[in-house]
C-alpha cells in the first residue's frame, strides 16, 4: 500500500519528534554517564525574519509538552502549541515566504507531532500501556535470569515452560556476545531477506507540496 | 459534513465467546440483572471486514485493541490482522493466554501483533485458576508469555486486584518480570458483567489497595517495570501522588484519548465497561455516533457528592460505567468510592 500525501507528512511529523526527543538536536546539547550524544556540526546563524525563528522555536518545545502531559492530561498547552504555529505560518504566508498549500501541510505535520509527544507522555489508561520497546539491557537480562532461576527451584513452573522462559533469555543475551563484526553479518542478513527496503522500493504519493513542506521543515530545523 | 475523530485507540470485540469464565470479568454480555440482556453473537468474516473498513475509515485511528471474550477464537483472526495491517495499524491483543500456543505466538506476531496483554492474575497456581474458572489457566498463561518472548513479541502482564488476591501483588509482579514481562498493569476490580454478582467476595477495600499501592511502587523500583493502575483510584480516597513510580489515569470518555468500544455486531459503545449503546456504526458513521450530543450525557454525568471536590471534573468519581452497571446510574458513587465512603 502506498504511502498517502497526508499520511508522509504526519508520519514526518512524529519521525521530527521522536529524533527530537531521543536528543538528536542541537545546539542544546547535555551528557551524561547514561547518554553520549554527538556534537552537533553548527549550522548557519538564524537570518530570517521573526516569524520564521518563532516558528522554528515551536519545534523545539517538545520537552516541555512531554513534561505537561505527564502532570496533565489535558494540558492546553497543546492548543497554545498548535495555535501559535499556524500563527506563526499564517505570517508567512502573508509575507509570501511560504505558500498556503505547503503551509497546511507543514501545520500537519506539526499536529501530528504534537499528538504523538502528548499521547506518549499522558498518564496511562486502560489499554494503551507505554514502555520502552528497545532491547532489554544486559543488566537486566541477568536479573530477569536469577528471578527465574529462584521460582525454578521452588518447582512450581512446569518444566517446559520454564525451558522456554530460559532459552529465550539465553537467546537475548547472546546478542551481547555478538563482535561488532558477527553484528554486522546479522544486519547484512536481514538486509538482503529484504527487512528493509531500499529508499527507491517505497511508494510514495508525494505531491511537488509535500515536498516543498518537507524542505522546508528539514531547513527550518537545520536553521537554513 | 461529519469530521473524523481523532481517536487514540479503538477496542474491537471481536467475540463474545470465551474459554475462561473469570469471575472477575466485566464483559458487558455476562452477569445482566434480570430483565436487561446485551445484544449477542458476531458478524461472519466479510461482514466483519466491513465493520473494521469503515470504522478505520471514518475515524482518524491508528491502533486497535483485539479483545473478547477470547478473540483467540475467532477462526479468521490471521484474516482480520492481514487488513490491519494492510491498513497500517497497530494491534494489540487481550486474551487469556490459553490458546496462544508456540506456533499460534509466532503467527501471531509476524502478522503484526505489536503487544500481547495477559492476565497473571497470582504468583500461585490456584489462585489464578480459581479466578480464572478455569482449571490449567495459570500454566497456560506461563506457556503463552514464555511463546510470546521466546519470538521476540512484547507481554504486558495484567493484575486484578481483588480481596482475594491482592496480597500476591508483589510476587506476581517478580513472575511477570522473570517472564519477560515489559510492564505491569495493576487494574483494580472494576465490578461488571459477571464480576458484579461477586462483588462482596472481591471488591477489595481501600486499605488494601493503598498496601498494594506501596507494594507495586516498591516493586517498579526494584525490577525497573512500568507499573500503570489502569482503572481509576479516586484522590479523595488515596493520595496518588505517593506512588511517583506509578502511572494513573482517570475516565478518558469524550476525549481523544478514549476508548470507544465496538461490538462483534457493530455496536458502538463509550468504553468497553459501559453498557451504553450509542448506536450501531453500519446505521451511521462513526463521528455523529460519538458526537458531543450523543456523549453528553456519559461526560457530564458524575456523582454530586463530587461536584464540590476540586479534581471532581478530573476524576469523575472514578470509574461511572462501573457505577451504571451496579447501581443503575452514571451518577451513582461506583461500587470502590462506596465503600471507601462508608456508603
Amino acid at each position: 500500500m502506498p504511502i498517502h500525501r497526508r499520511n508522509f507528512m504526519k508520519l514526518l511529523g512524529v519521525s521530527v519528534a521522536s529524533l527530537y526527543l531521543a536528543r538528536c538536536r542541537s545546539p542544546f546539547v547535555t551528557t551524561s554517564c547514561y547518554l553520549v550524544v554527538l556534537s552537533p556540526t553548527p549550522g548557519p546563524p538564524l537570518t530570517n525574519s521573526p516569524a520564521h525563528q518563532r516558528l522554528r522555536l515551536y519545534w523545539l518545545r517538545f520537552d516541555e509538552l512531554a513534561q505537561k502531559s505527564r502532570t496533565d492530561a489535558e494540558t492546553s498547552f497543546r492548543e497554545e502549541l498548535v495555535s501559535g504555529h499556524r500563527l506563526a505560518l499564517d505570517e508567512l504566508v502573508a509575507s509570501l515566504e511560504v505558500a498556503a498549500p505547503v503551509a497546511d501541510l507543514v501545520q500537519e505535520a506539526y499536529e501530528a507531532a504534537v499528538f504523538h509527544v502528548w499521547r506518549s507522555n499522558i498518564p496511562a489508561t486502560c489499554y494503551d500501556m507505554s514502555f520502552n520497546y528497545s532491547f532489554s539491557s544486559a543488566d537486566v537480562l541477568v536479573k530477569q535470569t536469577t528471578v527465574l532461576n529462584q521460582i525454578a527451584e521452588t518447582g512450581t513452573v512446569d518444566p517446559a515452560t520454564l525451558e522456554k522462559a530460559q532459552a529465550a533469555l539465553e537467546h537475548d543475551m547472546a546478542f551481547y556476545a555478538l563482535t561488532d563484526e558477527e553484528l554486522q553479518v546479522l544486519y547484512d542478513k536481514l538486509g538482503e531477506q529484504g527487512r528493509y527496503p531500499s529508499f527507491e522500493d517505497v511508494s510514495l504519493e508525494l505531491t511537488p507540496e509535500a515536498q516543498a513542506a518537507t524542505q522546508f521543515i528539514v531547513d527550518l530545523l537545520t536553521a537554513k | 459534513m461529519t469530521t473524523k475523530p481523532h481517536l487514540q485507540s479503538l477496542i474491537f470485540e471481536v467475540t463474545q465467546r470465551c474459554t475462561h469464565a473469570c469471575l472477575h470479568c466485566y464483559n458487558v454480555w455476562q452477569g445482566e440483572p434480570p430483565g436487561e440482556r446485551y445484544p449477542r453473537g458476531e458478524l461472519d468474516t466479510a461482514g466483519t471486514l466491513r465493520l473494521l473498513a469503515k470504522a478505520l475509515d471514518e475515524s482518524d485511528c491508528h491502533h486497535v485493541t483485539l479483545t473478547g471474550g477470547e478473540p483467540l477464537l475467532r477462526a479468521d483472526l490471521p484474516l482480520l490482522l492481514d487488513f490491519l495491517r494492510e491498513r497500517r495499524v497497530r494491534v494489540t491483543i487481550i486474551s487469556n493466554g490459553r490458546l496462544l500456543e508456540e506456533d499460534r505466538a509466532v503467527s501471531l506476531i509476524e502478522a503484526g501483533v505489536g503487544l500481547f496483554e495477559l492476565p497473571l492474575l497470582s504468583h500461585r497456581r490456584e489462585m489464578h485458576d480459581r479466578l480464572s474458572a478455569a482449571p490449567g489457566a495459570w500454566d497456560a498463561v506461563l506457556a503463552a508469555m514464555a511463546n510470546v518472548r521466546l519470538h521476540h513479541g512484547q507481554v504486558v502482564a495484567a493484575f486484578v486486584a481483588t480481596r482475594l488476591n491482592i496480597a500476591d501483588l508483589y510476587e506476581t509482579i517478580r513472575l511477570a518480570y522473570a517472564f519477560g514481562a515489559r510492564a505491569v498493569m495493576f487494574n483494580r476490580f472494576n465490578p461488571g458483567g459477571r464480576g458484579r454478582l461477586h462483588l462482596a467476595e472481591l471488591l477489595p477495600s481501600v486499605e488494601q489497595v493503598r498496601e498494594a499501592l506501596t507494594v507495586a511502587e516498591r516493586a517498579s523500583v526494584e525490577f525497573g517495570l512500568p507499573i500503570s493502575c489502569s482503572i481509576p483510584i479516586q484522590p479523595c480516597l488515596i493520595d496518588t501522588k505517593q506512588f511517583p513510580h506509578l502511572g494513573f489515569g482517570y475516565c478518558a470518555a469524550g476525549t481523544e484519548r478514549a476508548y470507544y468500544t465496538l461490538d462483534p455486531l457493530g455496536n458502538v459503545r463509550p468504553c468497553n465497561h459501559s453498557t451504553t449503546i450509542l448506536g450501531n456504526l453500519f446505521e451511521g458513521p462513526f463521528g455523529d455516533l460519538v458526537s458531543t450530543e450523543r456523549m453528553d450525557d456519559f461526560v457530564r454525568a458524575y456523582p454530586e457528592v463530587c461536584r464540590t471536590c476540586e479534581v471532581g471534573a478530573t476524576c469523575q468519581g472514578g470509574c461511572k460505567a462501573a457505577a451504571q452497571v451496579c447501581h443503575g446510574s452514571l451518577e451513582e458513587m461506583e461500587p470502590f468510592l462506596r465503600e471507601g465512603r462508608g456508603r
